[in-house]
């Protein structure tokens, strides 16, 4: 029985073969598809960062007409925005007005505009921007430097205001993804429009283009525009193991049929073992945990990214804020804080909860938290700026809803006036005993235009701290009066300094772990 | 008449029925979220296109619910003439109240 051992091996390589190709095949489908996964949530990324720029230009217009054309409120209103370094979306920043853009710009903060160099061009493309009632994008503008410009015109009621923005690319047009970022090993171009074409081409990874390797992309708008993003994958997306299977099998099979082939017998068992192992190694659970931790820690960058850099240091008093993700936390949440400088010893303390999870959410937050800088700029106390966002949300169009808790601080005469839609009451606490402030809340933002709001003032003595928050911090599946009376405990059980306050009352207090995101801000009178 | 039970989500049940004087009374019973709304929303939907005077929502078996579920709630109130919320457990009780919304849902006090 010669032919045996021959047929034994014939067989052993053929069923080795078609396991190792099985094998590859799966690779390559599962790395295609956890690319589109990575390119559908820089997308996502992408859509929630948008209404930044969007709000910012938008408030800006809208804020030029309600003041018709005040140059030095425009001027300060854009002027966090305006510059090189983290938070700063333009280099340039212009307002113009709608009826003659052949006069040039009314005010300009940071470089002067590239736009200004061909005014009729600026006519004609502020007039489209204007019709479309969206952000206009007129497109790359060319040599020296490389700039994306942007307009969002108002045609408003005092004749119309365009506020214009220029945003720096690099020269090159290149910027690689950083070791440590969420989409590192990845390669990315994105361009401007839907099409892939290179004049379009905003920013890369890659020296050459077209990405090599297996691409996936996404169209997301932008204004009446659109962006698309083509990203490959540099490395094994699903890791090297999955990437080295299809080698492992063949050779391990190889040396199994050719030993088999001296022993025949043995053979159906040690094949069970190569297609066991396969199987075993492909389909592994560590790779959904793997992808529900990246998710989560995205969602995380996106919330972060959203919220402010930094709070305005202001002498007198000190803030301090925190932000966690809830344990749903695969999608971000609409929780927000904010820190505002009115100037002349005030600042307004913003604490927000829009409903609902994801892109909805946090669109929506985004828009409120543009709107309340952009009426707080024209001088708009909290009970008008909280009827004017009913205008913006509305539970029966887009089935959203946002609790608002707004407090004016005048740091000198140590009174904090507060004003609630529908949110939870702050904490104020001094000389070690803690209470909550009775507030008449007003309606939550949404449920109807035209809501009346009252605020109530309250004064403290020096030193005293006061805290706003969300309700992930005390809503947990118990009583709500007792994580309210747990907050205050734990707020008035020692005397430390407030960033550490902050931090170790949102450890204890969100323990649990609580489904919903958390936010707290504290500010505390240094004398 | 209509439930949306167990074999969509188990976490999960809504039943439509009617009272002696014809209100619809909606009973929600499980955990209510951002993740199931939109079932619950196109199961009472039919309801609402009835154009009932007064709507009843029976919350007592809910162990649950988060402010969207809130938000649908106020969403339901507006396209009818009376909307009551019964039942409620006391922490969705208190929200309610915290948020001014227990006139609107004609809460007990």
């Amino acid at each position: 029985m010669l032919w045996v051992p021959a047929v034994v091996l014939l067989l052993g390589v053929l069923v080795t073969g078609t396991l190792a190709w099985v094998s590859h095949d799966q690779y390559r489908r599962n790395e295609q598809r956890l690319l589109g996964l990575r390119v559908r949530d820089a997308g996502a990324l992408l859509t929630a960062a948008l209404p930044d720029i969007q709000s910012e230009l938008a408030s800006a217009a809208e804020l030029a007409d309600a003041t018709n054309g005040n140059v030095r409120k425009f001027t300060r209103f854009v002027a966090p925005y305006v510059g090189t370094g983290p938070g700063k979306q333009f280099v340039s920043v212009s307002l113009w007005r709608l009826a003659d853009p052949e006069r040039g710009p009314v005010a300009v903060t940071g470089a002067e505009p590239k736009l200004g160099s061909a005014i009729s061009e600026a006519s004609a493309f502020f007039a489209r921007a204007a019709a479309s009632a969206k952000l206009g994008v007129i497109g790359l503008l060319r040599p020296p430097g490389l700039r994306l410009g942007y307009a969002f015109a108002t045609p408003g009621v005092t004749g119309g205001f365009v506020a214009y923005g220029e945003s720096q690319l690099p020269a090159d047009r290149r910027s690689a993804i950083g070791g440590t970022s969420a989409f590192a090993g990845l390669d990315y171009a994105l361009y401007l429009g839907s099409d892939q074409r290179f004049r379009d081409l905003l920013i890369t990874s890659q020296v050459r283009l077209p990405l090599p390797g297996p691409t996936d992309s996404v169209t997301v708008p932008f204004g009446n525009s659109a962006l698309t993003l083509v990203m490959s994958s540099r490395v094994s997306l699903a890791g090297s193991l999955p990437q080295r299977l299809p080698w492992i099998i063949g050779i391990v099979g190889t040396l199994l049929a050719v030993g088999a082939s001296a022993g025949a017998r043995r053979l159906t068992e040690r094949r069970r073992f190569a297609e066991d192992l396969a199987s075993r190694l492909e389909v592994s659970s560590s790779e959904n945990r793997r992808l529900y931790a990246e998710q989560r820690s995205i969602a995380q960058t996106l919330q972060h990214a959203l919220l402010p850099d930094a709070l305005p240091q202001v002498p007198g008093v000190q803030t301090s804020a925190q932000y966690r993700a809830g344990a749903r936390g695969v999608e971000i949440g609409g929780d927000w804080y904010d820190v505002i400088d009115l100037g002349d010893g005030g600042l307004l303390l913003v604490v927000g909860d829009v409903s609902g999870r994801g892109l909805p959410a946090a669109t929506t937050m985004a828009t409120l938290r543009y709107a309340i800088h952009a009426y707080a700029a024209q001088g708009d106390p909290p009970t008008r700026i909280l009827t004017k966002l009913s205008d913006l949300v509305s539970v029966a169009d887009n089935h959203q809803l946002a609790t608002v808790l707004c407090a004016v601080v005048d740091i000198e005469r140590r009174t904090i006036s507060i004003t609630s839609a529908g949110h939870l009451p702050p904490l104020v606490i001094s000389g070690g005993v803690g209470e909550y402030v009775e507030l008449k809340a007003g309606l939550p933002v949404g449920v109807e235009t035209g809501t009346s709001y009252t605020s109530t003032t309250i004064s403290v003595p020096p030193g005293a701290t006061f805290l706003a928050f969300t309700d992930g911090l005390v809503e947990h599946r118990d009583d709500l009066e007792q994580g309210l009376s747990r907050l205050r405990d734990a707020a008035t059980c020692d005397d430390t300094g407030l960033p550490e306050l902050v931090s170790r009352l949102m450890e204890e207090l969100s323990y649990d772990p609580s489904p919903d995101d958390s936010v707290i801000l504290g500010l505390r009178w240094t004398s | 008449m209509d439930q949306l039970d167990a074999a969509t989500d188990p976490l999960l049940t809504v039943d439509i029925a009617t009272d002696g004087a014809g209100t619809p009374i909606v009973t929600i019973a499980g955990e209510l979220d951002i993740g199931n709304i939109d079932a619950v929303d196109t199961a009472v939907a039919p309801v609402l296109l009835t154009r009932p005077a007064r709507l009843i929502v029976d919350v007592g078996g809910l162990r649950f619910a988060d402010s969207s579920a809130i938000a649908l709630w106020v969403r339901w109130a507006a396209s009818v003439d009376e909307f009551e919320l019964r039942n409620p457990q006391p922490l969705l009780r208190k929200v309610i109240k915290m948020m001014g919304l227990a006139e609107k849902m004609e809460l007990d006090p």
